[in-house]
């Protein structure tokens, strides 16, 4: 930036107020008293802004509107002064560490508690934030923010301190993930990745901004509408605590009405407890059911575990550590997390149940008083409403896959659900398919690899079909939809096989047909309308976890030389690129040096990585 | 020989050349295939759908060749009445045809009669050279994989200069750019063409042609 363009910057006089209102004060901590450990906090200096996400900014009404996509010293300052901090720990208090009262905020700051099944007490008494600390929340436009950092210091409730009986200094060489610290390369795949699955419509948490120390330390700052999960709940329901419970509970719920989340909830209803923990139950039921099919057809690997600590309320993805988005169905992949393996991506269905029936315990015991075994609940209501939600988004999210748009989507699967389901069983057939290669190693878990790319069949099909190729030949099909994966062998013909390639091309004819019929339109033009969506939808260069994890290590290299301004603006046009939703338009406006950093590599490891983990 | 040369600019802009180039085919129920200079960097597929549907067009093709293809699509698209190549980084689509070996089919498509059209990058790479692409440093593309090998299609003997701007910075450029030059150097302002069928050179809108390093105006 030059010394004038600077100077114009600074006249314009942007309010950055808003930032004033982020200083550790949060409602939960009136709302529920016990659940959370709080801390003073100090200022962390030698820090400087590496990233700052001007657009959530301006969602979350921290700046205003027409601000400039440019980091100026007011800004800066501002970021710096809300966000770089660092608690005074029990490890301080202990041994009389002296911080300058000037150097302390006011305001004492939230480290929440929740169940981790990794910490050894296993109902949540001493396990939460491990590492960061809840800076607070912003309202704008009727919606309410919360805003927490990672890597803000070493809290009581970090697996460390349990596990070796002792309060931790903060940034402790001798330990890694309990010195409270957090890196820089976490953040910045947590950003690509998190702003790609926003862009297209996945929720998840929201990287605000990265604060960058020496040594690659960082704070990364993160953002949603209700950061709660279900393990917050779950530490008083192990507890049998049932006024924590339902404080939790009714925080929550509040802040969903709040929000305008939760509309169809109206007063009447707010006052009526019972009604209002079944409908908490319901949302549950969506919420949980609808993300399991999600992450199923989107290829998405989110650990899932009983102590419902990886997945926010609303089904977001937070914590990315291990998070990944596959290219093909590859189903057997578990991560390897030394004690144990993780579940695989069809099994994450399963443990999205258990967190439902979980929740039916939990409004149980906090209408009844009295905590029922899970057993006592297998044959509950909603755990049927999940498998009929469950199965109704599997059906919509195939047809959006194919391409129809939303009201041929919605004629299927309401008047034409036999066709989905024939076309299903073809469907995952070759998505499921697996090389005979067998169960191996990689570099961070075990897969067993899927051999068939469904996103390239999706999108070539309809061309085909367009251009008056009424069906593809089996080694047409084959040479369409094999990937890198599949063997000689693997690709070798069998009658069975070869049945499977007709009938998936005539059950998708029949799709295409029954649309056809319904809307009195001639197929080529229903046929256009899949081929123009399915381009975007089934795009052949999706980001993968892996290419993440390579996209992150050039951009910590080419770091150094990066300005914040920079980062944001690769990332915005990185997320252009992997736009999935065919109703958004693209911007392809990045400027010369994004267009540089981008082909000059990162699109290559997108491409190289494309049907891998 | 068919070929369609258009520098870029917004659809209303192109009304014109779009019209011409439909009739040059010779024939209803038209096929076109569309070739992105890159898959990665170029959502504009749908776009051009649009855009050409409402003309009549039926059936696209969506051709990318930096992504592997397979022999049956290759078949499809060399079948088409109309295949156009997009705007986008010069340098990097003409590796990419080179590399995929469709240079020389793209050739044999024209000779048999099939409509070639190009916008912007897709019209320089129809010509003898794509040396335009790296000037004037001013509004250049950036050769991100150093090619030395700039030999194109060779489909005309002129040169092309899309997204000309009528200033005198560019026409300095361009007059030194041709000084010593024999080639012309037609540079197109948006929404301007040229259309070639057989010996039949049309020109549409406003071009500027430079010559031995001096400016002439067609269609003034």
């Amino acid at each position: 930036m030059t010394k004038l363009r600077q100077k114009v910057l600074q006249s314009q006089n942007f309010s950055y107020k808003s930032f004033n209102k982020i200083d550790g004060t949060h409602p939960f901590q009136e709302a529920a008293p016990g659940s959370y450990v709080l801390y003073q906090v100090r200022k962390r200096h030698g820090g400087r802004v590496a990233f700052f996400n001007f657009n959530l900014a301006k969602e979350m009404g921290l700046i205003d509107q027409n601000h400039p996509e440019e980091l100026n010293d007011d800004l800066e300052a501002h970021i710096i002064d809300t966000f770089s901090i660092q608690i005074v720990n029990e490890y301080d208090l202990i041994n009389n560490v002296i911080v300058p009262k000037k150097e302390l905020k006011p305001n004492l700051y939230m480290a929440t508690r929740y169940l981790q099944l990794q910490h050894p007490n296993k109902m949540g008494k001493t396990s939460g934030d491990g590492r960061s600390v809840w800076n607070g929340n912003t309202r704008h436009k009727g919606v309410t923010w919360d805003v927490s950092s990672c890597g803000t210091g070493a809290t009581c409730l970090s697996p460390a301190t349990h596990l070796n009986k002792k309060f931790y200094q903060t940034g402790d060489p001798k330990i890694s993930y309990g010195c409270g610290f957090s890196e820089i390369d976490e953040g910045i795949s947590t950003l690509f990745f998190s702003e790609v699955f926003n862009h297209n419509n996945i929720g998840t948490e929201r990287v605000l901004a990265i604060i960058e120390y020496q040594k690659g330390l960082a704070i990364n700052v993160r953002a949603h509408k209700n950061l709660m999960r279900p393990s917050h709940f779950f530490a008083p329901l192990k507890q049998s605590d049932q006024t924590k419970l339902k404080q939790v509970l009714d925080y929550y719920i509040d802040r969903q009405v709040i929000n305008g989340v939760w509309p169809a909830f109206n007063g009447t209803s707010l006052k009526d407890i019972k009604k209002r923990y079944n409908f908490f139950l319901d949302k549950m039921t969506e919420v949980f059911a609808g993300i399991s099919a999600l992450f199923e057809d989107e290829y998405i690997f989110c650990w899932l575990d009983w102590d419902g600590d990886n997945i926010l309320m609303d089904g977001g993805i937070i914590d990315y550590g291990s998070v990944r988005q596959f290219g093909l169905f590859h189903h057997e992949y578990r991560y390897d997390d030394v004690q144990r393996f993780s579940t695989n991506i069809l099994e994450q269905k399963n443990k999205a149940k258990y967190i439902l029936t979980a929740f039916i315990q939990a409004v149980d015991f906090a209408l009844t008083g009295r905590k029922k075994s899970l057993e006592h609940f297998k044959n509950h209501p909603q755990l049927q409403k999940f498998e009929e939600h469950f199965r109704l988004c599997k059906d919509y999210n195939l047809v959006k896959k194919i391409g129809f748009n939303k009201t041929n989507q919605d004629y299927l699967v309401k008047e034409k659900r036999h066709l989905i389901h024939q076309f299903r069983q073809d469907f995952v057939y070759f998505e499921r398919a697996k090389s005979k290669k067998g169960l191996h190693n990689v570099p961070d878990g075990i897969n067993w690899s899927a051999i068939y790319c469904m996103r390239d069949i999706l999108r070539e099909l309809p061309q085909y079909l367009l251009v008056g190729k009424l069906e593809l030949s089996v080694d047409d099909f084959i040479d369409n939809i094999k990937s890198s994966y599949a063997t000689k062998k693997d690709l070798m013909s069998s009658p069975y096989r070869d049945k499977k390639v007709q009938s998936f091309q005539k059950n998708y004819w029949q799709l295409v047909k029954a649309v056809a019929d319904k809307t009195n339109q001639p197929l080529k033009k229903i046929l256009l309308e899949i081929t123009m969506r399915s381009s975007v939808i089934n795009k052949y260069d999706r980001v993968t976890g892996n290419s993440i994890i390579h996209i992150a290590q050039k951009v910590m290299k080419a770091k150094p030389k990066l300005s914040p301004l920079e980062v944001f603006s690769l990332v915005q046009s990185f997320v252009d690129r992997q736009n999935l939703d065919p109703e958004k338009k693209s911007k392809n406006n990045s400027r010369q040096f994004v267009r540089k950093f981008l082909m000059g590599g990162i699109f290559k490891l997108v491409r190289e990585m494309r049907e891998g983990l | 020989m068919k070929l369609v040369f258009y520098s870029g600019g917004h659809e209303i802009e192109n009304k014109n050349i779009d019209r011409l180039m439909l009739r040059l085919p010779h024939k209803s129920n038209l096929r076109m295939t569309y070739i992105p200079a890159s898959s990665f960097d170029d959502d504009d597929f749908p776009n051009f759908i649009e855009h050409y549907q409402k003309m009549g067009v039926s059936d696209f093709l969506y051709f990318p060749v930096d992504i592997p293809f397979t022999k049956s699509k290759l078949a499809l698209a060399l079948k088409s009445d109309i295949i156009h190549l997009s705007g986008g980084n010069t340098f990097t689509f003409l590796f990419h045809l080179r590399e995929s070996g469709m240079l020389e089919k793209l050739k044999g498509f024209v000779k048999r009669g099939g409509v070639l059209t190009g916008l912007s990058a897709g019209a320089i790479i129809m010509t003898e050279s794509i040396r335009t692409a790296g000037y004037p440093r001013f509004d250049c593309d950036i050769n991100y994989d150093n090619m030395r090998n700039l030999k194109a299609m060779k489909l005309v003997d002129f040169e092309i200069f899309p997204h000309y701007k009528n200033s005198k910075r560019y026409q300095k450029a361009f007059e030194l750019f041709t000084k010593d030059s024999s080639k012309i150097l037609y540079a197109l302002p948006d929404g301007s063409g040229i259309i070639c069928e057989g010996d039949k050179t049309t020109f549409v809108g406003k071009i500027f042609c430079f010559y031995r390093g001096k400016r002439h105006i067609i269609n003034d």
